[in-house]
């Protein structure tokens, strides 16, 4: 066993107390009722609620109760919600498990089946098996790393690392262009952070300074700049190392940074803290209306007005007037809509049984609105493409069946079967135009990291978002810490919104 | 609609409804534990057993064994250490302990001693029969053998990856560490090699 233990975390059970809230109850009770009415009551906003009220265990019931709902097409969303619901429960175990089940299943989907594509060809995107973006599928192994983390199972966390240099291995080869997503410099850097506190050091090295290249090359698009603990850790571990060249150079790169050395940190207690900002983007449609005649152009016009948003449109009323128009297409485009969190810097403080006082704040180090951004932006292009030829290939379906159906009808019949039909297919056609909206929603917008060495002992921890009050009754501003010589202790924190 | 026609209906309903019903999920069947089932490609029982088995046999067939043997005229007593998980994968390492502690003390040339775990629990239990037990059922404290060899070693993984091509190269190092000296008797290495290959599509 390591050395060095893991303390319970800011989110462990009994600061949730065993009863879900009254009002993650009613959430709860709303979501059971309504899912019986159809699939339209968005889960994500009652786990919201429940978070808000900080309450995860309630959070994490509405995500387990709707499993069925997600569907066999979504088994590897379900492991992702559920694995970040469990986690903020403080169901570690659990969290670890849905988890390795989601990324088991991801395996299996990199064979795809003919079948399933076709259906997904001919109707949308939906009908395909959720994957992730590249970005999600590195959180899975960075979320299980973190479990392991804070259950002190460090040799297993260490699995996780090296199971996250193999997929940003396998992502690099495969991604040619240099901007896109290729590395991730988060996942890097807490590899670093796991493989230093196991002592490790050369491989935190290599870690620090995959990290700190990723960071940079990113920095255009991912909105995160290079944290300054990064660079303090990068000029530590390069000296403990006796690496001079590459001190000499970060030396010259961060003039002001100062650190203390590898040696004089071995005798204090490590306190690293993860804090899960706001909530991740989600998705939504964006439907593009293509008419083929002037009639047409007209209908959409009206339908539509010119500055009314797509998004609005009622779908009902445009499957029966495009169906009974017959030329109009309609394609379906993912959209993004962020949902930016407030809090730009927490601070959790640590006071000690004598009275000394930590402070430690918080620096952004993975912007998962910018990585989901990215990650649209990279597929948009292919999913037009095929979002066009899907919307052209159903119309020509529905006008050859109309047509064929006119034939079959007879010359008295055939107006108004050609009605019937066309309305049938081609408002077929346009009802099952959909974009495919999926993301792991129970994300947060921002991850925030902390990581600070203390002298050994018990500690009072507090934790409040820079400039805002300490909340008496919020149950995740307080708890107690014992920290022992080399240790190291993993606090997670979820701050809405 | 005729009554044939419904009764033939009725009839192909049933039929498909029994069908359905005789379909299964999933299927079980019982195999010998000595088969080998290499479903993903992980590590797996069989390689737990096979590693063990093949790195035990070595380390016996050593010189270390009979110049211990006949300096101290007694077998070498051995005890387990930590098997150090360095792979991509999350093995269980106790079951690999527990392979290598069956082909150790099955091979009748060297003692083994019980692991640190083990012992902590054995030494609960003569304190508590120093406390409960009848005293001339009492075993007294101080009494274990020392060990004058450990064992230890790590799972390393090596993983390429392509096209859905997937190299695994399993690298296992066990040594034999003499407990009074710290000198290296013996060093064994088992390597397994695993290609993993995925269709990238089917109908």
């Amino acid at each position: 066993m390591s050395p060095l233990a893991s303390r319970p975390t800011a989110f462990v059970p009994a600061r949730w107390g065993v009863l879900i809230s009254t009002q993650s109850f009613f959430a709860l009770l709303a979501f059971v009722l309504l899912t019986g009415c159809g699939p339209s009551v968005n889960r994500y906003l009652l786990i919201e609620a429940s978070l808000r009220a900080h309450d995860p265990k309630g959070a994490d019931a509405i995500v387990a109760v709707a499993e069925k709902d997600y569907g066999s097409k979504s088994r590897v969303l379900y492991g992702m919600d559920r694995g970040m619901t469990l986690q903020l429960a403080g169901d570690y175990q659990q969290s670890n498990a849905v988890l390795e089940q989601a990324e088991e299943e991801l395996d299996r989907l990199y064979t795809r089946r003919i079948r399933t594509e076709t259906l997904a060809f001919m109707t949308n995107d939906t009908a395909l098996p959720y994957e992730g973006d590249p970005y999600e599928q590195v959180l899975i192994n960075v979320l299980k790393a973190l479990n392991y983390a804070v259950l002190g199972q460090w040799q297993d966390a260490l699995v996780e690392a090296r199971r996250i240099d193999h997929r940003l291995n396998v992502l690099s080869d495969r991604t040619k262009e240099k901007n896109a997503y290729r590395d991730d410099g988060f996942a890097r850097y807490l590899s670093g952070i796991l493989y230093e506190s196991t002592g490790d050091v050369n491989n935190a090295f290599i870690a620090y300074r995959k990290a700190y290249e990723s960071l940079e090359a990113t920095r255009a698009w991912s909105h995160t700049a290079v944290p300054s603990q990064l660079r303090v850790d990068l000029l530590r571990t390069a000296e403990a190392l006796h690496f001079t060249q590459e001190l000499t150079e970060y030396q010259s790169v961060f003039p002001t940074t100062r650190w203390e050395t590898s040696q004089a940190l071995q005798q204090l207690a490590q306190v690293v803290v993860i804090s899960y900002n706001g909530r991740a983007p989600r998705k939504e449609d964006q439907f593009l209306d293509l008419p083929i005649s002037l009639d047409a152009l007209q209908l959409v016009l009206l339908n539509r007005g010119f500055s009314q948003s797509s998004r609005h449109s009622n779908r009902a009323v445009d499957t029966a007037l495009y169906g009974l128009n017959g030329r109009v297409i309609r394609v379906a485009l993912p959209r993004l809509v962020p949902q930016k969190t407030r809090v730009p810097v927490d601070r959790v403080r640590l006071i000690s049984d004598n009275g000394i006082r930590v402070t430690l704040n918080t620096e952004l180090v993975h912007n998962v609105t910018a990585m989901a951004d990215k990650a649209l932006a990279e597929r948009m292009a292919g999913v037009t493409v095929k979002a066009l030829a899907r919307a052209a290939t159903k119309f020509a379906l529905a006008e050859g069946a109309t047509r064929g159906a006119q034939h079959a009808a007879g010359k008295d019949a055939a107006p108004w079967v050609g009605l019937l039909v066309g309305l049938l297919t081609k408002g077929l056609a346009v009802a099952s135009e959909e974009a495919d909206k999926r993301s792991w929603q129970t994300l947060p917008d921002e991850i925030h990291l902390a990581r600070a060495w203390v002298l050994p002992g018990r500690y009072e921890v507090q934790s409040q978002a820079a400039g805002g009050p300490l909340d008496p009754l919020n149950p995740e501003a307080m708890q107690t810490l014992s920290l022992g010589p080399g240790e190291t202790t993993v606090l997670i924190q979820r701050v809405m919104p | 609609m005729s009554v044939l026609h419904r009764g033939q209906i009725g009839l192909v309903a049933l039929a498909v409804l029994s069908l359905v019903g005789c379909a299964q999920e999933t299927r079980i069947t019982r195999v010998d534990s000595g088969v080998v089932t290499d479903l993903s490609g992980r590590w797996n029982d069989t390689d737990s057993r096979i590693v063990a088995e093949s790195m035990v046999k070595e380390a016996l067939e050593y010189q270390w064994l009979n110049n211990f043997s006949s300096s101290k005229h007694r077998q070498p007593v051995v005890v387990v250490g930590t098997i150090q998980n360095s792979s991509h994968e999350h093995i269980n390492v106790n079951t690999f302990v527990a392979d290598l502690e069956r082909e150790l003390t099955n091979s009748q040339k060297i003692t083994f001693v019980a692991g640190k775990g083990d012992r902590e629990e054995l030494r609960t239990e003569r304190k508590e029969q120093a406390m409960y037990a009848r005293e001339d059922t009492q075993k007294a404290p101080g009494k274990e053998i020392g060990a004058d060899f450990m064992m230890k070693g790590t799972i390393a993984t090596i993983l390429d990856e392509a096209d859905g091509t997937k190299a695994v190269f399993y690298q296992v190092d066990l040594q034999m560490v003499d407990l009074e000296s710290n000198a290296k008797v013996w060093f064994g290495q088992k390597k397994i090699k695993k290609v993993v290959e995925k269709k990238r599509s089917i109908f």
